[in-house]
Order: C-alpha cells, then sequence, then structure tokens
C-alpha cells in the first residue's frame, strides 16, 4: 500500500523507480496510486488475478499505453533518474532502452536473421554487415536459441515452433541492447517444456537485464523472481521478497490470493 | 560507430542526429499520407465544383418577349377542335410556324430565325391549346432563345449574335428563367426543348424492372445458401459463379443481353424490360453477397431459440432471420441498385443509344436511361448541349447520392451489435 | 408482347387469394366437422392452394409469351395477304413491324403502302393466339386450384408440401447465377467460334494491324495487339501509377495515423468517388481533364498531342479505383495482428518504420491480391475509355497519343449499322471472350491470394 516504500526492500541502486503511478482510460482509473523500484540484479514478478492492472502498470514502464486512445498516466516513472514521461524523453529511445516481450510471440513475418536484426537496423546500431552479423549472433546466443537456428538463419521466424518463437522475440529484445526487458505473460501460449526453457533463459539473463515479468502463474514467480508485486484491483497490495510473499504475507488479500481464495 | 558490444551511448551526438532523422522522415511519411487524402478529396471537389459550375446554367434558358396580334393575322382554327386529340396537328397545318417567324421578324428584325429557336412556335400551340381565347387578341410570347443567343446571353461569349443578344438585352427583350421544359420533355435536337424527362422515366422504369427480378431473386439465393444448401459440388459452383459475376465487367453483360434476350428470345429491343433485365443480372451478385453478410450476422441463438420451441427450418428463416437481416439486405440492394442506376456500357449494347424523341409509354417502347442521355449529349456539337450535359449530371448525382444517403442512413440506423 | 401481361398477373393474384380463403376456411371447416386438429395451421393450407393455383399458370404465361409473337408472324405469314412480301432483307421486316404496331395499337395509320394489307391478319392471329393463351392459362390455374383444394384434409401436412415449394424456390433462385455464367460464357463462345471460322485465332491474338471493315473479313485488319496493348496502357500502368501510391497512401494515413473523428468523415466521402457513374467519369476525362492535358503536352513541346488521350483516361480512371484500392489496403492492414505493430513499436520503431517495414511486408499479399482486383476492374472499364481515349488503334508508348481499348472497340462494333452476323459485329464477341478470360483470371488468382493470406493469419 501507500506506507510501503521501496526503501523497506533495501534496493541500492534502482534501475527503474515509480512513484505515485496513476493510470486512466477515460474516466475508467486502472492504476492507483503505485510507487516501486525495479533493480538490476533482480528479477521483478507482477501477480494477481485477471484484470488486477500488472499489465497496464507494466505497459506504463515503457509507454507502450501511448498507442491506446484515451489512456493517461499521472505520477512520476524514472529511468536511471530521468522522468519517462518528460516532453524530453524521446519515446523511440526509451523504447530501445525498455525491451518488451509479450504474451503471444509475434514474431514479424520476416527471417529469423531479420527478427533479429531489425531493432539495430532501425536504430543504426550495427553499421556493417559483419557487425550485424556479431549482433546476431550474440542476441541468438545470449536467448539460448543459436544452436537451434544458426544453419536456417534465413527461413521465416514464423516457422519455428511456440516456445522457439518466444525466444526469438526475447532475441530481438536484448539485440538493441536493452537496459530492462518487460515481459508480459511470456509462457501463457506455450507448454510446460516450452515454459520451462524461458524460466531458464530468464535466469542465465538476470544481472545482465533488468528483467520485469507478469504471470498469472504463482508458481512461475515463486520460480523466476526475487522480489514480488501482488496487484488487486488496480492498487499494489504488498511488495516484497518473494520468500517473504510466499511463505509470509503480510497482508490478508495477498493470503487468499496466494492459497487461491479467489484468482 | 561504437563497437557492437559495448553499451549503446544513446545521449552521444550520432545517436541523437541519427534520432531526428528519422523523426524527419516520420514526418515526411505523415505529411505524404495527408496529401494522398487531399489528393483524392481535391480531384472530388474539382469534379463536382466543375459539373455544379457548369451545370447550373443548363437548368435555366433565355426567351424573348415577341408580341403577337392574331387578329390583325388570323389564323385558320376551328376552335371547336382544340380539345380533340389531334389538335397539335390542327394548329400546325394552320401556317402557325409561319406566323410566329413573321411576328418575329417584325419585333425583332430580319435576323429574328436566328434569334429564336425553331421550335418557338410549339410552345404558342401550348398556349393556344391552354386558353383559346388568345387567339382573339394580342398578347406578348416568351419565345425560347436560339441555343447560340440563349449562351451569348448567359455566358457572355462572342459569337455571330453575340451582338444582336447584347442589343436585345439591353432593350429588355430577354429573360432568363429555370428552364421547365428541360424537365418535361424528352430528348430532341434542339437545346432549347430538349429535356431529361423522357430518360428519367427510362431509369425508373429500368430500374424498377432490375429491381423486380434482382431483389426476390437475389434474397431467396443468399437464404438457401446461408440456410439450407448442403455442401456439394453444386453449391460450390454456385459460389463460385456468384463470386465471379460480381466482378465481370460490366459490358460483358451488355454482350450477354445482346446475344441471348435481344437476338435469340427477341425481346423489344432498347426497351426499360430489356435494359431492367440486364441491370438485373449484373446487381444480382451484389445482392446476393450482401444479404449473405446481413444473413451471417443474425446470431445463430435467435435460430436455436426458434428451433427450440417447434418452429420448422423454414418458419425460423422467413419469421425470424429474414426480418432481422432485411435492414442490411436493404442497404445492400440499395447501393448495388444506385450502382445500376449510373451503368452505361452494357446499356449501349442493346440498342439504347438510339435518339428517343419521346417519353417511353411502357416497358417495351424504345427508350433512353439518364446515364445513356449524358452520353449522347456529350456527343452534340451545338453548346447549348454541354450545359445539358452538365444539368443531366448533377441530376443524376443528386439521385445517385440520395441513395447512397439513405443506405448510410438505414446502416446506421438498424445496425445491430449481437 | 401480344396481351396485357400485367392485368393478367393482377387476375392471376386475385385468384389466387380466393383460392387461400378457400383453402383455409376448407381446412378449419374439416376439421371442425371431423373433430380432430389440423396438422398444418389453417393458412397453410390457404397457401398451398395459392401456390398450386398461381404458380403453374405464371409460368405457362411467361412461356407464352415468349413464343406467341412468333406464332403469331408465322400465321400472318402463311395468310394469302402475305404472299406478295420482298422475300428478304429490311423491307419485309419494316412492312412487318408497321403492321404489327398497327394491330396493337401503337401507330394509328400505317407508314408504309404494303403493309396495310396485313393489318387485318395480324389483328386476327394476334386475338387468336391471345384467346388461346388467356384461356389455357385460366385452366390451368383452375385445374391447379381444384386438385390442391380437393386434397384438404385434417391430417393433411400441408406445412411440408408448402415447405418444398419454397425450397424448390429457393434452389432455383440460387441456380439463376449459374445459369447467367453459363450463358456468358456460351454466348461469348458460340458468336467467337463462328467468328474464328472467318479470321483465325492467332490473327487476332497476335495482328498488330486494327482496321475492321464491313462486309467479308480482310486479311491484316482484326489484329488485336493495338487495343490490348492501349488496355493495358490505360487501365494497367497509368491509371495504377495514380490509384496505387494515392489509394495505399490513403489507407495508410487513415488507419494509422488520423483520428476516428477525422476517419469517421473522411471515408464516406472518398467513396463518392466510387459511387459516381462512369459516364460521368468520361464526360470530365474528356471534357476538362483531356484539354488541359494538351495544353500541357504542347507546353513542354509535344505538338501532336492529342485531344483524346490515353493519359486523360488513365488519370481519371486511376482516381475512380483509388477509393478501391484504398478499401483493399486499409483491410489486408487491418488484417495484420495488432501484436505485430506492438512488436515493432516496442522496439522503439517510429511509426513509419513498423508501417513500411512491418505492416505493409506482412500485408503485402493482400495488398497484391486488391491489386489485381483493381487491374480487372480497370481493364473492364467503358465509358471512360469510350469518352476520352479514342477509336484509334495506335500502337504507341506516348501517353499524349490517342490510343483505344478492348472495351471501347466493342462498342465501336456492336452500335453501328450493320447485320448481326457480319464479321464486325462478331469480332466484338471474340473481345469480349478475351476480355472476360482475363478478368476471370486475374478475379481468380487475387481472390486465391487474399484467401490463402487471410487463412495466414487466422
Amino acid at each position: 500500500m501507500t506506507d510501503m516504500t521501496s526503501s523497506e526492500l533495501y534496493i541500492a541502486d534502482p534501475k527503474m523507480t515509480a512513484q505515485n503511478v496513476n493510470v486512466f482510460y477515460g474516466e475508467k482509473q486502472a492504476i492507483k496510486n503505485v510507487s516501486i523500484d525495479v533493480s538490476t540484479d533482480l528479477v521483478t514478478a507482477f501477480i494477481g488475478p485477471s484484470g488486477c492492472g500488472k499489465s497496464t502498470f507494466l505497459r506504463t514502464l515503457n509507454r507502450m499505453n501511448d498507442t491506446v486512445a484515451g489512456a493517461r498516466v499521472e505520477g512520476k516513472i524514472m529511468l536511471e533518474g530521468e522522468d519517462i514521461y518528460a516532453p524530453s524523453m524521446d519515446v523511440v529511445q526509451l523504447r530501445a532502452r525498455v525491451g518488451m516481450v509479450f504474451q503471444k510471440p509475434n514474431p514479424f513475418p520476416k527471417s529469423i536473421y531479420d527478427n533479429v536484426a531489425y531493432g539495430p537496423r532501425i536504430h543504426g546500431l550495427a553499421p556493417s554487415k559483419a557487425d550485424m552479423d556479431v549482433v546476431v549472433e550474440k542476441a541468438l546466443t545470449r536467448a539460448g536459441l543459436w544452436d537451434e537456428v544458426k544453419d536456417r538463419l534465413g527461413e521465416s521466424g514464423t516457422a519455428l515452433s511456440g516456445g522457439q518463437q518466444q525466444r526469438l522475440c526475447i532475441a530481438r529484445a536484448i539485440a538493441v541492447d536493452p537496459e530492462v526487458i518487460l515481459m508480459d505473460e511470456p509462457c501463457s501460449a506455450l507448454d510446460p517444456i516450452a515454459t520451462a526453457k524461458i524460466e531458464e533463459l530468464i535466469h542465465d539473463l538476470r544481472g545482465k537485464f533488468a528483467i520485469v515479468i507478469v504471470t498469472h502463474n504463482m508458481q512461475q514467480a515463486a520460480r523466476v523472481s526475487q522480489r514480488t508485486a501482488f496487484f488487486h484491483l488496480g492498487t499494489l497490495v504488498e511488495y516484497g521478497k518473494t520468500t517473504d510473499i510466499f511463505t509470509n504475507p503480510k497482508q490478508e488479500r495477498t493470503k487468499d490470493y496466494i492459497t487461491g481464495r479467489y484468482g | 560507430m561504437t563497437n557492437p558490444t559495448s553499451p549503446t551511448d544513446w545521449k552521444g551526438q550520432v545517436m541523437q542526429k541519427r534520432i531526428a532523422g528519422r523523426y524527419a522522415a516520420e514526418r515526411r511519411f505523415k505529411l505524404f499520407g495527408l496529401i494522398a487524402v487531399l489528393l483524392s478529396g481535391a480531384f472530388l471537389a474539382f469534379l463536382l465544383i466543375t459539373m455544379v459550375g457548369n451545370g447550373a446554367r443548363g437548368f435555366t434558358y433565355t426567351h424573348v418577349s415577341v408580341p403577337i396580334d392574331f387578329k390583325a393575322m388570323p389564323l385558320n382554327i376551328d376552335k371547336d377542335r382544340l380539345d380533340d386529340a389531334d389538335a397539335d396537328q390542327v394548329i400546325a397545318n394552320s401556317g402557325l410556324s409561319d406566323l410566329v417567324t413573321f411576328a418575329a421578324e417584325e419585333a425583332l428584325g430580319p435576323d429574328a430565325a436566328k434569334l429564336i429557336s425553331e421550335n418557338a412556335w410549339k410552345e404558342v400551340r401550348t398556349a393556344i391549346k391552354d386558353d383559346p381565347e388568345l387567339l382573339n387578341g394580342r398578347h406578348v410570347f416568351e419565345l425560347p432563345a436560339s441555343s447560340a443567343v440563349d449562351i451569348a446571353a448567359k455566358n457572355g461569349t462572342k459569337s455571330d449574335v453575340s451582338a444582336l443578344a447584347a442589343q436585345l438585352k439591353q432593350d429588355g427583350k430577354l429573360s432568363t428563367g429555370i428552364h421547365w421544359p428541360f424537365f418535361r420533355n424528352a430528348d430532341a435536337t434542339d437545346p432549347a426543348v430538349a429535356g431529361i424527362w423522357g430518360a428519367l422515366k427510362g431509369s425508373i422504369l429500368t430500374i424498377l424492372i432490375a429491381f423486380a427480378i434482382a431483389f426476390p431473386t437475389g434474397v431467396l439465393a443468399a437464404l438457401y445458401l446461408e440456410e439450407f444448401a448442403p455442401k456439394n459440388r453444386l453449391t460450390d459452383w454456385i459460389e463460385v459463379s456468384i463470386n465471379n459475376l460480381a466482378a465481370v465487367p460490366s459490358i460483358i453483360f451488355g454482350l450477354l443481353a445482346l446475344a441471348v434476350f435481344i437476338n435469340w428470345f427477341g425481346f423489344c429491343q432498347a426497351s426499360a424490360l430489356v435494359g431492367g433485365m440486364t441491370l438485373a443480372l449484373m446487381t444480382m451478385p451484389v445482392i446476393v453477397i450482401a444479404a449473405r453478410n446481413a444473413i451471417k450476422a443474425v446470431p445463430p441463438s435467435i435460430r436455436d431459440a426458434a428451433l427450440g420451441i417447434g418452429a420448422s427450418p423454414v418458419q425460423v428463416v422467413f419469421h425470424h432471420v429474414l426480418p432481422l437481416a432485411l435492414p442490411g439486405i436493404l442497404t445492400g440492394t440499395i447501393i448495388g441498385m444506385a450502382r445500376a442506376l449510373g451503368e452505361t456500357a452494357p446499356l449501349l449494347l442493346i440498342g439504347m443509344r438510339a435518339f428517343i424523341g419521346d417519353v417511353p409509354s411502357g416497358l417495351c417502347s424504345p427508350s433512353t436511361v439518364l446515364p445513356m442521355q449524358i452520353f449522347l449529349w456529350s456527343d452534340e456539337v451545338d453548346r447549348g448541349f454541354v450545359e445539358k450535359t452538365s444539368a443531366a449530371i448533377i441530376v443524376l448525382l443528386f439521385v445517385l447520392l440520395s441513395m447512397n444517403a439513405i443506405a448510410i442512413y438505414l446502416r446506421n440506423k438498424f445496425e445491430k451489435r449481437w | 408482347m401480344t396481351f396485357n401481361a400485367a392485368a393478367l398477373l393482377l387476375l392471376v393474384a386475385g385468384l389466387a387469394l380466393i383460392g387461400w380463403l378457400a383453402g383455409r376456411a376448407r381446412s378449419v371447416l374439416l376439421a371442425h366437422r371431423a373433430g380432430n386438429k389440423l396438422h398444418s395451421r389453417p393458412q397453410y393450407h390457404g397457401w398451398y392452394v395459392a401456390l398450386w393455383l398461381f404458380a403453374p399458370a405464371i409460368l405457362f404465361l411467361t412461356i407464352w409469351s415468349a413464343v406467341s409473337p412468333a406464332l403469331v408472324t408465322n400465321t400472318v405469314l402463311d395468310s394469302p395477304a402475305a404472299q406478295n412480301l420482298p422475300q428478304f432483307g429490311f423491307e419485309r421486316a419494316a412492312i412487318l413491324a408497321d403492321a404489327r404496331a398497327v394491330a396493337q395499337g401503337k401507330q394509328d395509320i400505317v407508314r408504309l403502302e404494303k403493309s396495310a394489307p396485313l393489318v387485318r391478319p395480324y389483328v386476327q392471329a394476334t386475338r387468336q393466339y391471345a384467346l388461346i393463351g388467356i384461356s389455357a392459362m385460366f385452366a390451368l390455374a383452375l385445374a391447379g386450384g381444384l386438385y390442391a383444394f380437393t386434397r384438404i384434409r385434417p391430417e393433411f401436412r400441408a406445412r411440408s408440401r408448402v415447405e418444398k415449394i419454397v425450397m424448390v424456390a429457393l434452389i432455383l433462385a440460387s441456380l439463376v447465377a449459374i445459369l447467367t455464367t453459363f450463358g456468358i460464357v456460351l454466348s461469348l463462345l458460340f458468336e467467337s467460334i463462328r467468328f474464328f471460322k472467318l479470321v483465325s485465332p492467332s490473327e487476332l491474338l497476335f495482328g498488330t494491324q486494327w482496321n475492321p471493315q464491313s462486309g467479308a473479313p480482310v486479311k491484316d485488319t482484326f489484329g488485336g495487339i493495338p487495343l490490348f496493348w492501349g488496355t493495358v496502357l490505360i487501365g494497367a500502368i497509368i491509371a495504377m501509377i495514380v490509384a496505387i501510391p494515392i489509394g495505399m497512401m490513403t489507407a495508410v494515413y487513415l488507419t494509422q495515423y488520423a483520428k476516428p473523428v477525422v476517419r469517421k468523415w473522411v471515408k464516406p466521402l472518398l467513396e463518392i468517388l466510387a459511387g459516381v457513374p462512369t459516364v460521368v467519369y468520361g464526360y470530365f476525362a474528356a471534357l476538362t481533364v483531356a484539354p488541359m492535358l494538351r495544353e500541357f503536352a504542347v507546353m513542354i513541346g509535344i505538338s501532336n498531342a492529342s485531344t483524346e488521350s490515353a493519359l486523360a483516361a488513365g488519370i481519371v480512371m486511376g482516381v475512380m479505383i483509388i477509393p478501391f484500392v484504398s478499401s483493399m489496403a486499409d483491410d489486408s492492414i487491418n488484417a495484420v495482428p495488432q501484436s505485430m505493430r506492438d512488436g515493432s513499436l516496442a522496439l522503439g520503431a517510429t511509426p513509419n518504420e513498423t508501417i513500411r517495414q512491418v505492416l505493409i511486408p506482412a500485408a503485402l499479399p493482400g495488398v497484391m491480391g486488391g491489386i489485381l482486383l483493381a487491374v480487372s476492374r480497370a481493364i473492364g472499364e467503358t465509358m471512360i475509355v469510350v469518352m476520352a481515349a479514342g477509336l484509334s488503334a495506335n500502337l504507341t508508348a506516348n501517353p499524349f497519343s490517342s490510343v483505344t481499348t478492348v472495351t471501347a472497340q466493342i462498342v465501336k462494333l456492336l452500335t453501328g449499322d450493320q447485320e448481326f452476323d457480319s464479321a464486325k459485329t462478331l469480332a466484338a464477341f471474340a473481345l469480349g471472350l478475351v476480355l472476360f478470360t482475363v478478368t476471370l483470371l486475374l478475379n481468380i488468382v487475387a481472390l486465391r491470394i487474399v484467401k490463402k493470406y487471410r487463412e495466414a493469419y487466422d
């Protein structure tokens, strides 16, 4: 709740800070007064029943809500001390620094290579073909996909399996070398084996990028994250160490949710 | 620039410049889009303004005041016969034409023949038929001017009569007003008496025939395909036929009508009947497609509900599905009919290109349609027809746009989301 | 038609109404008397009688009105008065038509001397056949009605009978589409084969001289290449150069940039462009655009520019196609899942990068299908080219010169005064066959592409 500040959680050097954020869709308030810190070294999970605002809040972190007509954001969200909703902030750059992976894998109908190269190309990150090859290989390797696709980079990204497509989308996000990666229920469309691979990947990426993951699967949150935020009806009910949230929740509502009273 | 493996310097000058370039490209692209929209809009505006600018004058005509003294020059007319069917013939044989020419020369000088329409005497004839008492005295008639005088008076263009016309205007003998014969008459070679009523009536008859054939056939076919048709080879053929017919060039339907309706069945050539049948074949696929979409939009729950209380499938369709789909079907039908109403090419081939000087009296009598009248007038050499053509276009566009507006109104009023 | 069809139709409809009332009343009466319930509601019994009364009679009336004029004419020709008629040609037909007009009361007096003796036989024959037809029709109506009337019983399944008849009507209505298609294919093929007996198909398809003459076909006068080229130049090149960029950019602007209010108003306004009749476009092209282009051409030094130019027709046709291209592009871009757009924007792409590098490539198959349909529509367009492109078959790439198209030539060949069987009129059907085949192929290919594309995103 509002009395909970980040100081209690000992995040020394937060990558992103949200202070008293409110989000409105027209007249309707979707997010009420949320404050939270995100660290580079930790994976942060947002959990909560569907419609609780966790995805909405995630989308405010790289201003994807701008594309929704009638959406309005109040409060402050800072990336490395810069207000991302300030007029001086360039949304194109912001999104390059805060990447996003979506619920359903959405590779472009282009080759695997071009999918990964798309971001670096538009931002001009790899001036030569050789540089680009390096960027693509590095991103695919980091996403754990390189060995599976290195012989067929020219094939269409849509021809891959669901799990591979989602890792391709992660590689695509990594390729622009972001500081934060936002993942919006990245495994909800995948089978258990593909899910395990993605979770493993998140584990490997921890420390290199600040990762925020929205999930409706509590076991997943427990497995992959170090910090967990529980959202309910647009408010942040409880935010703390994942172990604390799952073993010793402070709030009654969190407890009810964790134990499956509602959801 | 930077080594691809090192962190990106987003604040660097090179990157800032690049981003500025990308935003410039964004603005340019958006501008192109806006220009494209404006170009289409400008063309539409240009077209409409040209037509209205030219056509507005087509609704008016110039008249010349000519006094005729029937007492001084009596006509040999038996007044008892003026109510007969052949009254026109009786008056025409009395030498009225020469009398009018003579009176005009008296009033306007030796060039009078050039100044008034050669059909001017027919206006006098109509006046006499309405009021035979005119024959007993002197009366000032407003006779239609010749086409050349009309143009000179309305537009001030130079021609061999423009000086004379200017003189008449100064003398107050010219008057310009709404030209009712334009709405009353059929085609004629003289712009002074040519009108669109013949073509308009032809269009109405043609469209009524097309509607009477295409609407029931199209709706029944759509009901069958959507609600009853089994999935088999025949149904596939029907679907393929309908989709292809909707995209076949209209002139091909003209060839079909010429070969089948006229040369094979020997139906009346150039008539509203054959024209309507041709347009019906052309419009039917459009109606079927629109009707199928409207029927598809009726939710299955309504069918289930009706079936559940013991209605037969045919009862379900005619009592529940059809009434709910009707607004959508009507919208599609009106749009299809509007397209048929503006169609010219297939009708050219079934003989509707001929000059038709009479208002069509029936479905089988030779007639023309409004778009065809526009086409025929556009070929006329006489300057007077340019304005008539544009005026006819205004009438046609007015009818078509009203039909489309009705369709849009219907769609907005009855559009339901289930 | 030799008798007043509308009056007869009303009369039969009136009889059907009486039949409906009688059938309904009888079913109620019988059920009441027998004391058991009706299987079908009374009005179905009414409908059953009415349909049996109406349908056979109207079917007969339709057939009779198609054949009776020929029967009347035959009877007249067999009469002694017809023996003096000229054997062939225009005069014979004119005399017959004149006599018929007088006999039917459309004309007060004969215009031709020779037709006077034929009027009487015409009147008699017309009366005779009308009498036969009308009495046969009423007999059929009464027989049908009586048959149905006697079958009414309380347990009679009138509803299923009526519904069966309704189903037959539905199937017949659906078959009209197939009949029309067959009619088109057969009539085009039939006349084209007659043409190809006079002129070889290879000459029509590959010959370079188009100059059809009346009378027997002369060699090297039916070469279609100049027409095909003119059609392609106007419909597939000039019109598309105008329509594709403007239509695409309009769609992109309206779907991606414009505010909903703007979109709501601009879209119907653009659709007006599609609703303007082609004859208006033709007039506009010939009267306004062509002279402007000619002046422009003369200004830039093309002295032989024609007032009828490929460019004028092509540009105006392109404008006509804009709404079509734009709505196809609109549909295709909207069919690309929103997640693609989000994916690109989330990587930091600007909207125009997203549109050009993700949305349009993804929508390309749909857009291509739409463009093929637009080309098919453009090459089948008639009035604009008839009025603005001219009729001279020039094989030239100069857009300022006059060219002609397949459709313009079909119109020209069929609107002169000539015998129906001459090579010139038959050539129109052969050109029609070529046009039909090409547009059909374009449509099939386009619909395939669009369908496949839709499936890819479903």
